[in-house]
């Protein structure tokens, strides 16, 4: 009873930690709600920006490990939605059509993964790492030699609605990027809880051939969840150039390990079949505020040994609540 | 030993099992590795006939030596992917040895922070930075072997982990001054008169001896059997949590040794040092043949994958392709290699 009980709300608990520690930390030399806190409500505002694609990645991620199965090409389909929506509003695009071209390099990307899993059938973790080094490349082609990235200047300029999805405040001061990261959030949690995708994807997670035997179509299950997966990672690509005001190439590097630890976080069995969207949610805010909050108390250079750690505990965490017996 | 005088037979792989049609056959590895080498030689025939002044002597003699470290790391990644695990934390161990080694080496009275080390004499400040790139091997063993998580996530772990360490030690630069001399020497020790140096001999060495281990040795053959089968070879009185901590470890000690040549050659401890070479180590062991699933796999095929990926590298570069093809080039290799070995192998075990 208690450990069910810690099994499933410890992730709640540890947010609440996080942020109080990080609101006390600081507690001598600010007042709690006072700028240069934690807990100052611009801070909170700026943590939830920032914290956009992380959340618009998340739950699909999370079904797609509930399934067994691994993207590694996250960031670079991230970087390669940034770069792509960047190009297009660059040149003038309007920005209806900036959006569902993105989406549907989204799509494209995620349908490949998924050719290539399900199809070819390569070793999901060899074939993502294909096309994690594809991605990259085109996203690095897209931008012209000796500039960094995609951005006014040389005659072009950015459009001046660019910002308004990753930045503008529509409703409690939060940008559009970040609401959308809710309702898709919202969306698969539904989709998990009350439809037959989430029984699937955890039927194929937990016993694939069972899955199959029982009539499910396992191939089709994983091949959408790869484009579900693809189409997070354009939008998330969109809300960062949107947020930072230019498509950089290398803006979605190291974003895998980022989703793989906000799932794991959120209690997700490495060998699939159990997780929920919502506790991966839970997961991505966990740690970006813990990368922006910690900002204040350490340099920056802290941030990779801290998420390294973090990924180690979630994953040794994880192991002592459900033990499985393997090969060794 | 009774008990274990039947296991190098028992080790091989399904791979090398005599079939029992016709006499003499070449196992499903050599014909895997000669597959390899001979895609090699065709790349680079090809490159010669397409990029002005690629067929020369002193340009072979660079595909080697430009890669004595990802080949290194390779042969460590060749025997974990052979026992069916990922390391993906070997370039964070590059990065952490040789900040380490400088750390340890650097003179205590510096000017500012990242000028002032401990003072060890250089062979003791390597020795430790060795056991420092030795612990995060240790740390992979015990996340892979007693808590069974996922090697590939463990791995990742690490890597940011060993790399997290090195950013704090230069405070997210490099730490290159106030060294004592002699510790560049290792790293540029120019060997037998010629411009070949220390490090890509003792990769040489490395490669040799890591062939003979696998072939000859019961160690090597248990490795195979592991990652064609981790149950029976458990049931079998194999001790699997020992031997893969002994492969992590070594892995790590090759990476660690890797970091500190490096550190020596530049003189300098940089925390980006070995950024995407777990990559390219575990694409020029994919491109040689091994095969992820664990148990088939060689460090020859890894050697000549390694020319494969040096030999379309360099050519693209001479074609005056932008760098940023690179990564296209990779994927695409990497995808072409391994639909063509598992169409080659199912064709010929027809």
């Amino acid at each position: 009873m208690a450990a069910g009980f810690l099994r499933d709300y410890y992730i709640y608990f540890v947010l609440l930690g996080i942020v109080v520690i990080l609101s006390v930390a600081n507690i001598d030399r600010y007042d709690l709600f006072e700028r240069g806190n934690f807990l100052y409500p611009k801070n909170i505002i700026n943590v939830l920006r920032v914290s956009a694609p992380l959340l618009m990645l998340a739950g699909a991620f999370c079904l797609l490990m509930v399934s067994g199965y691994i993207d590694l090409s996250v960031g670079s389909a991230m970087s390669l939605g940034a770069v792509v929506y960047a190009l297009l509003a660059i040149n003038g695009v309007p920005i209806v059509a900036c959006v569902a071209i993105t989406v549907v390099v989204g799509v494209g990307l995620g349908a490949i993964n998924g050719f290539l899993v399900v199809r070819l059938k390569i070793t999901p973790v060899i074939a993502t790492l294909i096309t994690l080094s594809l991605y990259k490349g085109i996203a690095l082609l897209l931008v012209e030699d000796g500039v960094s990235a995609i951005k006014s200047g040389g005659g072009l300029k950015m459009p001046a609605w660019f910002n308004d999805f990753g930045r503008d405040g529509v409703l409690l001061g939060l940008p559009m990027a970040f609401w959308l990261a809710v309702a898709v959030t919202v969306a698969l949690i539904i989709a998990q809880n009350r439809s037959l995708l989430g029984k699937y994807a955890a039927a194929t997670g937990g016993n694939p051939t069972a899955a199959k035997l029982s009539g499910i179509n396992t191939g089709r299950v994983v091949f959408g969840l790869y484009v579900l997966v693809g189409v997070a990672a354009a939008l998330a690509g969109m809300a960062r150039s949107s947020f930072m005001s230019l498509g950089d190439p290398l803006s979605g590097d190291g974003m895998e390990l980022s989703a793989i630890l906000v799932v794991l976080l959120g209690g997700t069995a490495f060998s699939g079949g159990e997780g929920k969207v919502l506790r991966s949610f839970i997961g991505a805010l966990i740690i970006m505020a813990l990368t922006v909050g910690m900002l204040t108390l350490v340099p920056a250079y802290y941030q990779t040994l801290v998420i390294g750690a973090a990924l180690l505990a979630a994953a040794a965490s994880n192991h002592l609540i459900s033990r499985k017996k393997s090969a060794f | 030993m009774s008990v274990l005088s039947h296991l190098p037979a028992g080790a091989q792989s399904t791979a090398e099992r005599p079939r029992d049609s016709g006499g003499r056959r070449m196992s499903d590895e050599s014909f895997i590795n000669l597959l390899v080498a001979s895609v090699a030689i065709v790349l680079f025939l090809a490159a010669s006939a397409m990029v002005p002044n690629f067929f020369q002597f002193q340009n072979m003699v660079n595909l080697v030596t430009n890669n004595w470290a990802v080949i290194s790391l390779g042969v460590g990644v060749t025997f974990l992917l052979v026992s069916g695990n990922f390391d993906l934390s070997v370039g964070g161990q590059v990065a952490l040895s040789g900040v380490l080694a400088v750390w340890f080496a650097q003179s205590t009275a510096g000017a500012n922070p990242l000028a002032t080390g401990l003072g060890l004499p250089t062979w003791l400040a390597m020795a430790c930075a060795l056991a420092g790139a030795m612990a995060i091997g240790g740390l992979n063993a015990l996340f892979v072997v007693r808590f069974r998580v996922p090697s590939i996530i463990v791995t990742l772990g690490t890597m940011m982990v060993a790399r997290g360490i090195a950013k704090v030690i230069t405070e997210g630069s490099q730490r290159n001054t106030n060294l004592p001399d002699d510790f560049g020497a290792l790293g540029n020790l120019a060997m037998f008169g010629t411009s070949i140096k220390f490090p890509v001999v003792l990769m040489v060495v490395l490669v040799l001896v890591a062939v003979f281990i696998e072939r000859k040795t019961v160690f090597g053959r248990l490795t195979y059997w592991i990652g064609a089968n981790p149950v029976t070879s458990r049931l079998s009185g194999v001790d699997n949590a020992r031997h893969l901590t002994c492969l992590y470890l070594f892995s790590s000690a090759i990476a660690g040794v890797v970091g500190i040549l490096l550190a020596s050659e530049f003189k300098s401890g940089f925390s980006a040092r070995g950024t995407l070479m777990e990559f390219d180590a575990l694409v020029i062991a994919l491109l040689g043949g091994v095969a992820i699933a664990g148990g088939f796999g060689s460090v020859i095929g890894m050697f000549f994958g390694a020319l494969i990926l040096a030999v379309v590298t360099s050519a693209a570069t001479g074609l005056v392709l932008s760098p940023d093809w690179q990564f296209i080039l990779k994927a695409v290799a990497v995808f072409l290699a391994i639909m063509t070995q598992t169409w080659a192998l199912a064709r010929r075990n027809r």
